[in-house]
């Protein structure tokens, strides 16, 4: 039996006290637990930034990658080894700058990933730049670039692509963080969670809360299969938590090459026979 | 035949075609031109002879006139010639864009319309021979029309000149158009009617040896031989003059249990092979020069993170878009220097569509062994050409990644201590191999490190995988000519085409041709330089990229650079100009 801190390196992060992303490590080694899967069939798959160093705490077979890439390198992998559960993690400037290009294509292939993105609104690693979900008073005052650019909304980015799976959770509330990591996960197909994260240095005080504050818990009778209801969701001002949508599991359709049922000889230890040749 | 993966003694290269036919047809989008060629070649295969075909289009790449040249032969022939036999032009005027890779002498046939009054170009030393007239184009009111296919009027002449028959016409046409049989029997008709003109100028008659061969362009044998080495994941972008490569393996590689995926850009491309390797899987992406520049960070992350991962360059005239359609040797610096940072790759060279299995299959056999990014440089020459090949019988030897199953085969992903150039590659799904792979820089373990001494030992332990790769490939060169010959010519990539027949005719030449240009197989060329009175490089660099590198390893001074940009292969003909030309450097070696 797999307990959370099997999935743990005897590395120690090097987050600073009080960063969001240790919640986001607790949270996924639990999920993690939950469906006892073993480290060597997972890989755990970044590419830069301060979140993007979560994959050396996790034992699986990772890769902290370059700035940006992690969806394709782990389109690769699981295409080329659809048994290893593949989870890619990241900040909001590693996906939603540099990597934007590759998260429609990600989604719309569909190939069986789990997209975690932590989102703290600014770039933390090179000491607090303005990054795509910076919103726009917070840049006038702090007189950061691009003031008068709006933010991006990385939900109704991912919708309006097509993800069969878009969770939100925020980095302080650890059951929501594990049930949305474990429920994403278990999806057969492109998943994406949305972390709401704060950054303790450079955001100003209380921003995790003030996220916390403009958050609110899906409502009772929410419809999570319905398009309409998450595109609702994706619009509203305030941050709707939960699995804001859900395409059926009989139709989330993740591609016959990230998925089960081909027989697949990836590692290629049967080369087969030999293929004739002219 | 075997697929020759060890270098071809110097003395066995056979000198150029010994009898050899080259035939040019010239037209505009719609003429067919294009199947014409496709067909001609099929029919030489079909009988045992040896050619090759080039097409010559615009900057449109679709539309617009376009040209095949044809060359037919009873040796293997790997560059086009010179002088053209046989010209069939539908229109003077078409003629205007082929300007230096068109050129008659005073013995050739040409064939055109009846009714075409247009002027020959100088430039292409007709001689004021009377043209062969057959009335292609059909005309209402003094207005061409669409009428019978231009193109199967033309095939009957071409059948006539070389005294091939109807029934290998027809065969070729069923061949190429299984399924579309009734679309043969349209066309019939009108070939027959071309082909009972018994009055066409006969060409000199050859022989084949009457076993049937294969034809392959350059991009077909690139994936085929990364098939027979191992291939089982490819990713790629669509880029002219590489794109046959993916569709290649579209169609070949699922059936053959690989898989494949089109990437919305080259560094998604690279990005899905270099993760697809870290799984344990063989792969490959292939690409032109502007997708090579993408791809440059994500090679330095290959070789960081010591996955193998296999680059196909098919080179075109550069840079930013630059001619797309037309080849150049202009990214030997790229592949071999390209990228920020200290980091090894291995750089290989492609001759011609024979040799580019051979090149797959090494190129996966560094890969594999050694962990690193491994790039292929093909170029438009080699990647569009129509090439007959013999027969190949695929090595079984596949090469085979050392895998990491326990303790025993070292303690750490990245260990320092370990006395094999590579250390056992740890697949994910094997139990207790757990690691990170990173392009942050790493210790042992594969944990991030900012320690400058750790940086040091780590580059040393990379780079080591040079001076063993080497030592392996040290034979991997190819000479041509008499050893004792005084003048040299060092040249790569698909300069061995017209330097194989340049030497037959040249026998005060000798040549060496590098197959793997980075590491240099410097012992190889020290060797074989000796004794020259006079050396040049010859490339289609306008830098002279070639000789700036080689330069950087051994003592050039005395070797004069012929290089000019890329957009027409080198032809005998130039050659000739240029190694005559007086030498700006000295030549004395």
């Amino acid at each position: 039996m797999l307990k959370a801190k099997d999935y743990r390196t005897d590395l120690q992060p090097v987050w600073c006290t009080g960063c969001g992303d240790f919640g986001v490590l607790k949270g996924l080694t639990q999920a993690l637990a939950d469906l006892q899967i073993e480290p060597e069939k997972l890989a755990v798959i970044s590419g830069i930034g301060c979140s993007s160093r979560l994959p050396g705490y996790v034992k699986a077979y990772s890769f902290n990658s370059i700035h940006g890439r992690a969806l394709p390198i782990a389109t690769g992998l699981k295409t080329a080894r659809p048994e290893l559960t593949t989870i890619v993690v990241g900040g909001d400037g590693d996906g939603f700058s540099i990597g934007l290009g590759h998260i429609p294509h990600a989604v719309r292939r569909n190939t069986n990933l789990t997209y975690i993105v932590m989102d703290n609104g600014i770039y933390g690693l090179t000491k607090g730049q303005a990054s795509p979900t910076t919103d726009m008073d917070s840049k006038k005052s702090r007189g950061l670039a691009g003031a008068d650019d709006q933010p991006l909304n990385p939900v109704l980015l991912v919708l309006s692509a097509g993800c069969g799976f878009v969770a939100r959770t925020h980095a302080g509330n650890m059951p929501h963080l594990r049930a949305m990591f474990r429920e994403a996960v278990e999806y057969p197909g492109f998943a994406f969670v949305h972390v709401l994260a704060g950054c303790v240095t450079y955001q100003p005080r209380g921003y995790a809360d003030e996220l916390l504050k403009r958050s609110f818990e899906l409502p009772a009778g929410y419809d999570a299969s319905s398009l309409e209801q998450a595109m609702g969701s994706a619009h509203d001002v305030r941050f709707a938590l939960g699995v804001l949508y859900k395409r059926p599991v009989a139709v989330a359709g993740a591609t016959a090459a990230g998925g089960p049922g081909r027989e697949w000889n990836a590692t290629g230890d049967a080369l087969k026979q030999d293929r004739p040749s002219e | 035949m075997e697929t020759r993966t060890e270098p071809t003694p110097s003395s066995t290269v056979p000198g150029g075609a010994s009898q050899s036919i080259v035939i040019a047809i010239a037209g505009s989008g719609g003429d067919g031109v294009a199947l014409m060629g496709d067909l001609l070649l099929k029919m030489a295969a079909h009988q045992g002879l040896y050619g090759m075909l080039v097409q010559s289009y615009g900057p449109q790449i679709r539309g617009g006139e376009s040209a095949v040249i044809l060359r037919v032969g009873d040796r293997e022939i790997c560059y086009e010639g010179d002088d053209t036999d046989l010209l069939v032009c539908f229109r003077a005027s078409d003629l205007k864009r082929f300007r230096g890779s068109i050129h008659l002498h005073e013995r050739s046939v040409l064939v055109m319309d009846e009714k075409d009054e247009g002027e020959l170009p100088e430039w292409l030393g007709h001689g004021g021979r009377e043209a062969y007239r057959h009335p292609f184009a059909t005309f209402d009111g003094g207005v061409e029309v669409a009428g019978d296919p231009k193109n199967m009027m033309a095939l009957a002449l071409i059948c006539r000149a070389l005294g091939w028959s109807e029934a290998l016409a027809e065969a070729a046409m069923r061949d190429c158009f299984s399924h579309k049989p009734a679309l043969v029997d349209r066309n019939m008709p009108t070939f027959r009617k071309a082909f009972a003109r018994t009055d066409v100028p006969a060409l000199a008659s050859l022989k084949g040896h009457g076993v049937p061969l294969f034809v392959e362009t350059g991009n077909e044998a690139v994936a085929r031989g990364a098939m027979a080495a191992g291939l089982q994941f490819f990713a790629g972008y669509p880029i002219t003059p590489s794109s046959e490569v993916m569709e290649t393996l579209i169609e070949e590689l699922p059936e053959a249990g690989g898989r494949l995926v089109q990437a919305e850009d080259e560094i998604s491309a690279l990005g899905m092979v270099v993760g697809a390797s870290f799984g344990g899987v063989p792969s490959m992406t292939a690409t032109s020069g502007p997708g090579l520049s993408l791809m440059t960070e994500m090679m330095g992350l290959a070789s960081m993170a010591e996955i193998p991962a296999i680059i196909v360059d098919c080179q075109r005239a550069g840079p930013a878009t630059g001619m797309p359609s037309r080849t150049e040797q202009s990214d030997l610096f790229h592949a071999v220097f390209g990228g920020h940072g200290d980091f090894p790759r291995a750089v290989l060279g492609v001759f011609d569509v024979v040799h580019a299995r051979d090149v797959m299959f090494r190129a996966f056999e560094l890969a594999e062994n050694y962990q690193l990014p491994v790039l292929v440089l093909s170029d438009a020459y080699v990647a569009q050409r129509r090439q007959i090949r013999d027969a190949v019988v695929d090595r079984r030897d596949r090469p085979q990644r050392h895998r990491w199953s326990s303790p025993a085969d070292g303690p750490t992903r990245f260990s320092l201590t370990i006395d094999q150039p590579a250390n056992p590659f740890r697949v994910p799904g094997t139990p207790g191999g757990t690691y990170m792979a990173a392009g942050i820089e790493h210790t042992e373990e594969g944990n991030p490190s900012a320690d400058p001494v750790t940086h040091q030992r780590m580059s040393e332990k990379r780079f080591r995988k040079l001076e063993s790769i080497a030592a392996d490939t040290r034979t991997w060169v190819r000479t041509l000519g008499r050893a004792d010959a005084p003048r040299g010519i060092v040249a790569w990539g698909s300069m061995y085409g017209v330097l194989q027949e340049w030497v037959a005719e040249h026998p005060e030449y000798r040549v060496f041709m590098p197959e793997i240009i980075h590491p240099f197989p410097l012992e190889a060329f020290s060797a074989w330089r000796k004794g020259l009175k006079d050396t040049s490089t010859v490339e289609l660099s306008f830098q002279g990229q070639l000789h700036r590198y080689m330069a950087g390893l051994t003592d050039m001074t005395a070797v004069r650079s012929i290089a000019r940009s890329g957009g027409l292969p080198m032809s005998k003909r130039e050659l000739a100009e240029l190694l005559a030309a007086p030498a700006v450097a000295a030549t004395k070696e």
